[in-house]
């Protein structure tokens, strides 16, 4: 099952409760303010746990 | 409807979640996979939800989301997300009950507020009475909890009750009694039985053997939640049991007689914050919410029992160490 991109509206940064973006292959949410990405796991689950939240390597990643 | 279910990989919330599937709801479910159990156990648990089409889940600590955007256009919230567990409620830990108990369930009622909700569903506990009532226990009874978790629970309902009388919250407080049956948390009673005596264990048993629990089966709980849900009046308090009350020693002859098996029983002492004695006066539910409790103790024990030899085989439960 796909990401539900309605979710975007209530999900917030969990380190600085700030705006996210989805990334354009729906793989992953991102807070550029953080520089952290949040993994979306199978069937759409996004997992906003800040231990388990991967660098924000590329800066130019592809968000909406 | 649009829902909301807190905790909704949970022992109670997963089954709660499959119920308002089936009802062709739309649910969101919102968990944080704690490590207080082994999270794969909660995977498992919400795996037959994760299928449908009508179900979301975010995986996350619910102080971290927009709580107001979170309910906003929902028309129920059940609020099931809670630090459980009274014997690890003492000490430092508390305040992990404090932050999840009391301070997550009123932001989650302040952010209910615009919400204009039909209900506001809040799992309370049969630990916030403690001993000094009368069995069974009635829903008015003077409550002093014996236990840390049970006095973080007594708060959340205080806070609900509140939240109805100032702020319109629809709220409506569910006291279960000692819930059990498939998906279990480790920690319970029944499930511990049940695994040490497939790994040829003693079973830990605390205190004497004479106190007495008022066991539910979850699907009564979910019934009893899903009419609540629908036709409570916001404000009110009900208790949710099973309607019999047993003592731990007929439970250990109940599983002796489902699994076979016989039992070689560790004494492990009484417990600080365990309550002697539990026993619902459900009538209030009976009369107000149309609540019966379907289940016996031995059938539901039963149910438990195949759901725990599957469960292990199958490898959702890792082994006991």
């Amino acid at each position: 099952m796909a990401f539900n991109k309605q979710l975007m509206d209530v999900l917030a940064c969990p380190k600085c409760k700030g705006e996210l973006h989805l990334a354009d292959d729906e793989s992953s949410i991102i807070c550029k303010a953080c520089k952290l990405v949040y993994p979306i796991r199978e069937y759409g689950i996004p997992c906003m746990i800040i231990e388990q939240a991967l660098p924000l390597e590329n800066e130019e990643h592809q968000t909406r | 409807m649009k829902i909301l279910v807190t905790g909704a990989a949970g022992f109670i919330g997963s089954h709660l979640c499959e119920r308002l599937l089936q009802d062709g709801h739309d649910v969101t479910g919102v968990d944080c996979f704690t490590d207080y159990y082994p999270p794969s156990i909660k995977r498992a648990n919400i795996d037959g939800c994760l299928r449908q089409p009508r179900f979301a889940l975010i995986e996350t600590d619910l102080n971290t989301v927009n709580l107001t955007e979170l309910v906003a256009g929902k028309e129920l919230v059940f609020h099931l997300a809670a630090q459980a567990g009274v014997r690890a409620s003492w000490g430092r830990d508390f305040q992990i009950y404090t932050e999840t108990n009391i301070l997550l369930t009123q932001r989650l009622l302040e952010a209910a507020i615009p919400a204009r909700l039909n209900k506001f569903i809040y799992a309370s506990s049969s630990s916030v009475y403690g001993d000094a009532v009368q069995i069974p226990m009635t829903e008015d009874a003077v409550l002093r909890p014996v236990s840390p978790y049970g006095v973080s629970k007594l708060a959340g309902e205080h806070l609900a009750a509140l939240y109805w009388r100032n702020f319109g919250v629809p709220t409506v407080s569910l006291r279960f009694f000692t819930v059990y049956g498939p998906r279990q948390r480790p920690d319970m009673a029944f499930h511990k039985f049940l695994r040490a005596i497939l790994a040829g264990r003693q079973l830990p048993l605390f205190g004497d053997g004479q106190q007495t629990r008022d066991f539910t089966f979850v699907s009564d709980v979910i019934d009893a939640a899903v009419n609540a849900s629908l036709i409570a009046a916001p404000g009110s308090v009900f208790n949710i049991g099973g309607g019999h009350r047993v003592t731990m020693q007929h439970v250990l002859e109940l599983i002796e007689r489902i699994t076979g098996k016989q039992l070689r029983v560790r004494a492990d002492g009484e417990q600080k914050g365990d309550m002697r004695h539990t026993a619902a006066d459900i009538s209030r539910a009976r009369d107000l919410l149309g609540y019966a409790p379907k289940f016996d103790l031995e059938q539901g024990l039963a149910l438990e029992w195949n759901w725990l030899q599957q469960a292990i085989s199958a490898g959702a439960l890792p082994p006991l160490t």
